[in-house]
């Protein structure tokens, strides 16, 4: 039994929540602040934080009403969490989207340091949901959503490179590559939503730029953050390559466009110094077959000697830059840049454009005079041995084949012999035997341009 | 709209006739546990005890004084506000007070289709916090009410009087359900203060109260033959059908009740849908998929088809159709011309893209009659809620005469659980069989054999017997799903949340019914329960 008097037993308690209390203080003392230059240490949970960067202002912008919301629901967040998901589910297989969305919103203001959640609602509103909507501007606004709540996700955490990327990934990959990626380019400089007045979202495009090139800083930031935090997506080696890619599409997407002025011949200058002098020089630490090497892509033979210390180490060096060079199929991307970098590529290219356009303006002879030189120009080109290795690019070799297409054409609609010999005959003699699925895709492109033509 | 208001329409005879064996038998199975009981214990005396007994119960029943009921409900009330139930005004205040931060704002309030569905988060917002707030005060104070007045002895300053205990229970029950009145009369007025204030001011004529006609739906397939559904095109939702483009599949509606009302005052017929587009392969994208609706009168073999349509797809699309059309030379009146003698008016949509579709439900097409004000829907709404408080209040305190305090509590939270539409619907799979595992003995056996549910049982008499013993604890359960109440029909939120108005149909009139189904169970119960309880046990 217990003898003591209530009184005293309320005093040992009050002694107990005292001494309770010494370490939880000496624990969560905050910060000191700066003095004298000089950072006052605080608690030890404090420094723990601040070393692992695990404070909400180290995280990133602080929320104070997802903070506010998170204190109020106690140790009930993960319960919250797990129904709010649950909810999502259900509003997402019932399309009822704009309910999704406001889950959405919920559960990133109660999980705003789990990457996760960010990287994973900002795919399902860009990719499933958007695909989910017929009319296309519908469809991009969708895309918007999600590159804005990665963007946001960034915002809340700043160290989190693998949402630098998704960030990224969702502006290259979704609005450059999606089956509306025509209209989504031409949407993410002039959106089609009246607030915007013609102009770009100042959201997710303040300086009304090209996506490609938007995408690339957030590639280039992503890389940055990833020396200090690696990220687990790809390999190092691909994941540097991203920002560079980059650029090449974007210089691909002008020729595509029909644009082949100076901006475009820049836009490959620009996509060879990204790959050669930034990405080629970066240091990968390679790792094959247990063996570890720093290198670099850009490395010379010499640059391979020099940094081998004995014979053996030259070999293996070799060997892993080549490894890694056809991984990251680095010397090809490097030799297209240098060819599409010569005024000579972008000529060649601009006539077989040219010789299109004439084409679909019954203007045959123009075009077939274009199409020739266009033939000419890419013909002196892989025939220099630096530049061989385009014979294999598939698209630069169907926009040869469809201009000899047009070429050959108008010869037979004008019932003329076609000549003993002609630009590109090697190529395209090669290829015609070789490989099916590029002829088939020629045609394809060539009997729209047939229907155009009419 | 995601679900067919349709599912809640009430067939009267059906819903009486269970409504009498349910109570009936329930009441029986008490009269007669009751009569065995003092059979059991008091011999021949017993039987007179227990006529006794029923005398009293319809002394009490015939001898109830409004008067004494007012003074109770009255108390009840005082003793809610004293004991700070009213203080949920403060969480409420803080609720609505920091809401706008965590729903967002209308950013795209120029285009009032987005924020349409923007103004649907606000207003689901507002009356599922408005429910969520008023039923926890409502079930604690019902079902802490009369335990605390027993364990307090205060009800023996009642029960002295000439206060039946009939009257108690009523009384309590009428004050709770003033007190949950005046919660939501409060809120209510705040939220529509609420959602007009955050509802940006171009946006302000979303808040709109639709009246729609609907009809019923049938499908013919690409083949042209009848069928009750469409193609499922992959969604896991099976809510809306699908037709298929340039092919004879047609999506046919029959609406009722049609004449000369549904014209406007502009002379045209408001035809809205909310169809929904699904590709097969990309196709042309500039424009979404086209549909066509056709009238048709199967009397005189007319038709009519309006110019092709755009879906507008997760939106509200309205087609304005004169009700004076011209087809070639011709002159019709939809009204007089294809309206059948028994106020039939048929109606077909196609979809006009080959290897394409356009997906309906039964509610996705309607005839729209002229709107009400969206204070009309909000209120019936807030009715809904009402009425659910008022169920809460019957079971809470009924529920509070039998067992103490808490447990009364969580018994009067589990039945409004378990009341909801899916609850229902599990127990209706239950009972169908199309639950994999079977009952109570199977699932024992199936887990003891580690035996797939997929897997048939073995074919022998021991299975049978097993099998035919588990149907009684499936009786039990069906017995027990009766007594829970379906609130399917008190979902008016989403009526409201969507810009429709409330149907007194298949919303209110279902929803009041089984509360006033409930009520004479529950006061008896409540009563009888009061009647037999010792007021001197804590």
């Amino acid at each position: 039994m217990n003898k003591m008097t209530s009184q005293q037993r309320k005093l040992v308690y009050l002694v107990g929540m005292i001494l309770l209390l010494i370490p939880v203080i000496i624990l969560g003392q905050p910060s000191g602040g700066m003095v004298d230059g000089k950072a006052r240490p605080g608690g030890w949970l404090t420094e723990l934080r601040s070393k692992h960067d695990l404070g909400e202002n180290d995280l990133g912008a602080v929320d104070a009403s997802g903070a506010a919301i998170n204190l109020v629901l106690l140790g009930m967040r993960g319960v919250a969490v797990n129904l709010l998901w649950i909810e999502l589910d259900k509003q997402r297989d019932m399309k009822r989207w704009y309910e999704m969305e406001a889950t959405t919103e919920s559960i990133v203001r109660l999980q705003p340091h789990y990457e996760k959640v960010w990287d994973m609602n900002g795919w399902n509103l860009a990719y499933n949901t958007s695909a989910e909507w017929d009319a296309v501007p519908d469809r991009y606004r969708w895309v918007k959503k999600g590159a804005k709540l990665l963007m946001r996700g960034v915002q809340r955490n700043q160290q989190a490179t693998e949402l630098y990327y998704r960030t990224a990934k969702v502006l290259d990959h979704k609005i450059g590559l999606a089956d509306e990626s025509a209209d989504y380019r031409k949407y993410f400089v002039n959106d089609p939503a009246p607030e915007f007045k013609g102009g770009a979202d100042p959201e997710i495009n303040p300086e009304g730029k090209d996506n490609y090139l938007v995408a690339k800083v957030w590639y280039q930031d992503s890389t940055v953050r990833d020396d200090k935090r690696p990220q687990h997506i790809l390999d190092r080696s691909l994941f540097l390559s991203s920002a560079g890619h980059c650029q090449l599409s974007y210089a691909q997407a002008l020729q595509k466009e029909g644009k082949f002025g100076e901006e475009t011949r820049a836009a490959w200058e620009q996509a060879r110094r990204d790959w050669t002098e930034d990405y080629g020089r970066k240091v990968i630490h390679t790792e094959v077959s247990s063996e570890k090497f720093d290198i670099q892509l850009e490395w010379t033979d010499d640059d391979i000697k020099q940094a081998a210390k004995t014979p053996d180490d030259e070999l293996r060096l070799r060997r892993h830059v080549d490894l890694y060079q056809k991984t990251t199929n680095y010397r090809y991307w490097r030799t297209r840049a240098f060819a599409e970098s010569e005024s000579v590529t972008a000529e060649a290219h601009r006539d077989l454009y040219d010789s299109k356009m004439a084409y679909t303006n019954q203007e045959f002879e123009l075009a077939q005079t274009k199409a020739l030189s266009g033939m000419t120009g890419f013909d002196t080109l892989m025939k220099r041995p630096e530049y061989q290795e385009l014979v294999n690019e598939e698209q630069l070799v169907e926009e040869c084949l469809l201009g000899w297409r047009i070429w050959d054409d108008i010869f037979q609609l004008q019932q003329a012999k076609i000549p003993e010999d002609y630009p590109l005959k090697w190529l395209i003699q090669q290829k015609l035997t070789s490989d099916e699925t590029l002829v088939k895709s020629v045609n394809r492109q060539f009997r729209r341009l047939l229907e155009k033509n009419r | 709209m995601y679900f067919d208001p349709a599912e809640n329409t009430v067939y009267w005879i059906y819903s009486l006739l269970n409504w009498v064996i349910v109570t009936g038998g329930l009441t029986l199975i008490v009269l007669m546990v009751s009569f065995l009981t003092l059979l059991i214990t008091r011999g021949t005396e017993g039987v007179a005890v227990f006529g006794r007994e029923i005398l009293a119960i319809l002394v009490d029943i015939f001898s109830l004084s409004p008067r004494r009921i007012w003074a109770l409900s009255r108390l009840t009330y005082l003793e809610a506000y004293r004991r700070k139930a009213l203080a949920v005004f403060v969480v409420f205040g803080l609720l609505f007070m920091f809401a706008g931060w965590f729903i967002g704002e209308t950013k795209e309030g120029v285009n009032n289709e987005i924020s349409r569905d923007q103004v649907k988060v606000y207003i689901s917002f507002v009356l599922t916090s408005i429910s969520w707030l008023t039923i926890p005060v409502v079930l604690i104070v019902g079902c802490f009410g009369i335990p605390e007045d027993i364990r307090l002895r205060s009800i023996h300053t009642v029960v002295t009087k000439p206060a039946r205990r009939l009257e108690i229970v009523l009384g309590r029950m009428i004050g709770i359900s003033m007190v949950g009145g005046v919660v939501l009369l409060v809120m209510g007025a705040v939220g529509h203060l609420w959602i007009v204030r955050q509802t940006p001011s171009d946006a302000q004529d979303l808040l709109t109260c639709r009246v729609p006609v609907y009809g019923d739906l049938g499908f013919i397939n690409r083949d042209g033959q009848a069928e009750p559904y469409g193609i499922n095109t992959g969604d896991i939702w099976a809510f809306r059908s699908y037709i298929e483009g340039s092919t004879k599949a047609r999506a046919m509606w029959r609406f009722y009740g049609i004449d000369e009302s549904v014209v406007d005052s502009e002379g045209f017929l408001n035809f809205e849908n909310s169809f929904s587009a699904f590709r097969s392969y990309k196709g042309d994208m500039t424009r979404s998929l086209l549909y066509d609706i056709k009238f048709i009168n199967p009397e005189n073999s007319l038709s009519y088809t309006i110019d092709p349509q755009q879906v507008s797809e997760n939106r509200k699309k309205l087609d304005r159709v004169p009700r004076k059309v011209t087809d070639g030379d011709k002159q019709y009146d939809l009204i007089k011309d294809f309206v059948t003698k028994d106020k039939y008016l048929h109606v077909e949509v196609s979809c006009l893209d080959r290897e394409q579709y356009i997906g309906m439900a039964r509610p996705d097409l309607y005839i729209r009659m002229p709107d009400n004000q969206f204070w009309v829907g909000y209120w019936k709404a807030i009715f809904g809620v009402g009425l659910r408080v008022l169920l809460i209040a019957m079971i809470g305190v009924s529920a509070s005469a039998i067992v103490k305090g808490p447990i009364a509590t969580i018994l009067t939270f589990v039945f409004y659980l378990l009341s909801g539409k899916d609850a229902h619907d599990f127990m209706d799979q239950l009972f169908r069989g199309d639950v994999k595992g079977g009952g109570p003995l199977e699932s024992i056996y199936r887990l003891w054999t580690h035996m797939n549910p997929s897997v048939d049982l073995p074919d022998n008499p021991a299975m049978l017997v097993m099998k035919y013993i588990d149907y009684l604890p499936m009786g039990f359960l069906w017995l027990c799903k009766q007594v829970i109440p379906r609130l399917q029909s008190f979902n008016m939120t989403e009526f409201v949340a969507n810009g429709f108005d409330v149907p007194f149909g298949v919303s209110i009139l279902p929803s009041t019914l089984v509360v006033l189904a409930f009520f004479f169970p529950c006061v008896m119960l409540g009563y009888f329960s009061l009647r037999i309880r010792e007021l001197e046990s804590k």
